[in-house]
């Protein structure tokens, strides 16, 4: 049953009423979450906060017990192949025995279709995915060799190569080094100002103005939403992290 | 040599041979699936719930028809898979708890059908015993045929979902994300999976059928740098381990095949696990002590260089005592004499001192220095960084 009317097209993303459940207590509450086109958007809470379940059900990977998530206006299913996403690098095993370029092709899988095998043209475009990411030169590297940076940076190829208006990304600066963060955020950066909505699961506070425009702090239910400049308050990070804050960051000196 | 001639000339031995060498492919080709998606255990669960439906088959067929065995050792085993997974979602039991209960209860229930019928007597009964640990003499040329089919459906199928296969395997949670049906595509590979179980019953028997399923892709991985190196050589090292044993077997009297076969291909995996290039324990450890030296160069270097710093004058000769406590050891003689070949120091005379001295060259100023502890990339830990 597709929707012939589109649903809040405006947003980027657009949730509402979403409560997701895992037994008996909920990881979501009862989400109202609107992402405008175009802006670079952290989502940030405490562990725990249902960050990742949070995007889990936004793409259906998590069967929700109620609400409802539109993309563009769209449902899910009509957007598969226009949404880039990154998991968490940890979710799979690297020394499945492949090479850098071919993890990459698997970001186009989808466009080729069923029973036929990536060609040239799938070849160049994981190429010059590798090369926005600074990897181009392990394309034939196996990925058991890689390091943690530049497992991330390979992820970040995959869901580039697929040239999708909108990226979502779990925890893509968790364990990584310097430079591929530097690396990470430029691209990212590059990509919102050509237009594309970017969605990262953050958890550094301490970045978060620098590095992003719009913020969602999420503690099961929505705590705050929209600019960074007007949610990135001592109240509103003291609601979602309450005495954990301390330990995390120094919300009052960061803050003018 | 002339016994094995004579023994391969039999048409018994050579169905037995094509058999096993078939099994041992169909079995290699999906483990390296199974193993990948770490399903090694599910596969051993499956074998042994398929003793059961081994012996429904029997009684149903009312003879040893491999077609009618084959199809109630996979409803069995499709039913335990079931079972395991209505335990894991009604209580609080964990994956390998449902998997034990399930594994020995189904076994057991086996157990006393197979000897029921044994005991009821009757020639054909007899053969049963054979799907304990497997007979591969017992294979018929028309058997061949089964198997043959049972192969072919599973290359085809391979072949045809080969990268939605790999993505599943290496992503799950990308392949969903993307749109594919991973549901579907990963109960595809779970069935084929005991489909080669169900096959290869007849070489392995149900008790140590997961040994073909695990050794063979656990060899391939240790050679192969791609999905589809490994899935090939996986299913050539089953082969080669299928044929190997069952003539060993075949060969002697009263030899169970899938033992047989079982320390056949554990042989391969040994031997892979030392030598593969890369991956091997013998090259990593020749390599851990390649790089051990170059640390060691390293540090001479790295000493010299900071002797020339403290004393301000680049081309300072350095007498070996002066290396060794900078050093906190002597260097060994032949440390210096390898730096010296690569050109980085020289020997020089130091008047009045008639002890050899060293001078860095314009290179070994240049050379790069090791890191902070004077370490360059350690390698692979070895045993005795690791005790």
């Amino acid at each position: 049953m597709r929707d012939a009317a589109l649903h809040e097209p405006g947003q980027a993303l657009h949730v509402e009423d979403l409560t997701v459940s895992y037994g008996t207590d909920p990881a979501l509450w009862d989400i109202d979450l609107d992402i405008p086109p175009g802006v670079m958007c952290a989502i940030v809470g405490p562990n725990g906060a249902g960050k990742s379940t949070l995007i889990k059900a936004a793409l259906g990977l998590v069967r929700p017990v109620a609400g409802h998530v539109r993309f563009l206006g769209h449902e899910i299913g009509a957007m598969r192949g226009r949404i880039g996403y990154v998991p968490q690098r940890h979710s799979v095993d690297w020394d499945f025995p492949t090479t850098t370029r071919d993890v990459v092709e698997m970001g186009l899988y989808r466009s080729i279709g069923w029973f036929r095998r990536p060609g040239r043209a799938a070849r160049d475009r994981a190429l010059a995915a590798l090369a926005e990411v600074g990897m181009q030169d392990y394309a034939d590297r196996q990925i058991s060799q890689l390091s943690g940076g530049q497992q991330q940076r390979v992820f970040l190829a995959r869901a580039l190569v697929q040239d999708a208006p909108i990226l979502i990304l779990d925890e893509p600066m968790a364990g990584v080094d310097a430079t591929t963060e530097a690396v990470i955020i430029d691209l990212l950066k590059r990509l919102r100002d050509a237009g594309r909505t970017v969605i990262v699961v953050h958890h550094d506070l301490t970045t978060v103005q620098s590095h992003f425009d719009w913020l969602v702090i999420l503690n099961i239910r929505i705590i705050a939403q929209g600019p960074v400049r007007d949610v990135y308050t001592p109240e509103n990070l003291r609601a979602a992290y309450g005495r954990q804050l301390a330990m995390i960051a120094e919300p009052a000196g960061a803050l003018p | 040599m002339t016994a094995l001639a004579e023994l391969l000339a039999t048409h018994t031995v050579r169905v037995v041979l094509l058999g096993a060498a078939l099994l041992g492919a169909i079995s290699g080709m999906l483990g390296a699936f199974a193993v990948l998606r770490r399903q090694s255990l599910l596969g051993d669960a499956l074998a042994h719930a398929a003793l059961p439906g081994v012996c429904l088959g029997f009684m149903l067929a009312g003879a040893r028809d491999l077609g009618s065995i084959m199809a109630g050792a996979f409803f069995t085993g499709a039913l335990a898979a079931l079972v395991m997974m209505l335990i894991t979602r009604a209580t609080r039991l964990k994956a390998d708890a449902a998997l034990g209960i399930v594994l020995s209860v189904f076994f057991a229930v086996g157990v006393v059908l197979l000897t029921h019928l044994q005991a009821q007597g009757g020639a054909a009964s007899a053969g049963l015993a054979g799907f304990l640990f497997g007979q591969a003499a017992a294979i018929l040329a028309r058997d061949l045929w089964i198997l043959g089919g049972v192969g072919l459906v599973a290359l085809l199928l391979v072949l045809a979902f080969w990268k939605e296969f790999k993505l599943v395997s290496f992503d799950a949670g990308f392949a969903r994300a993307q749109g594919f049906p991973v549901t579907a595509l990963e109960v595809a590979l779970t069935v084929m999976v005991a489909l080669a179980i169900v096959a290869g019953l007849q070489l392995a028997g149900v008790v140590l059928m997961v040994a073909l399923l695990v050794a063979p892709a656990a060899a391939a991985r240790q050679w192969t740098r791609s999905l589809g190196g490994m899935v090939a050589v996986s299913a050539g090292i089953g082969a080669a381990s299928g044929a190997v044993g069952a003539l060993i077997s075949a060969s002697a009297r009263g030899l169970a095949t899938g033992p047989v076969v079982v320390l056949v291909a554990t042989g391969v995996v040994l031997v892979s696990f030392l030598v593969a290039p890369e991956r091997g324990l013998v090259p990593q450890a020749l390599a851990a002590r390649r790089a051990r030296s170059r640390i060691s160069a390293a540090r001479v270097l790295a000493a010299m260089q900071d002797l020339a710093a403290a004393h301000d004058d680049a081309a300072y000769k350095a007498e070996r005592g002066m290396i060794g406590v900078a050093l906190g050891a002597a260097p060994p003689a032949d440390r210096l004499a390898s730096l010296e070949r690569e050109g980085l120091i020289r020997p020089v005379q130091h008047p009045p001192e008639t002890t050899p001295h060293w001078e860095l060259t314009r290179a070994g100023r240049a050379a790069e220095r090791p890191g902070p502890e004077g370490r360059i990339d350690p390698g692979p830990a070895t045993p005795e960084e690791g005790g």
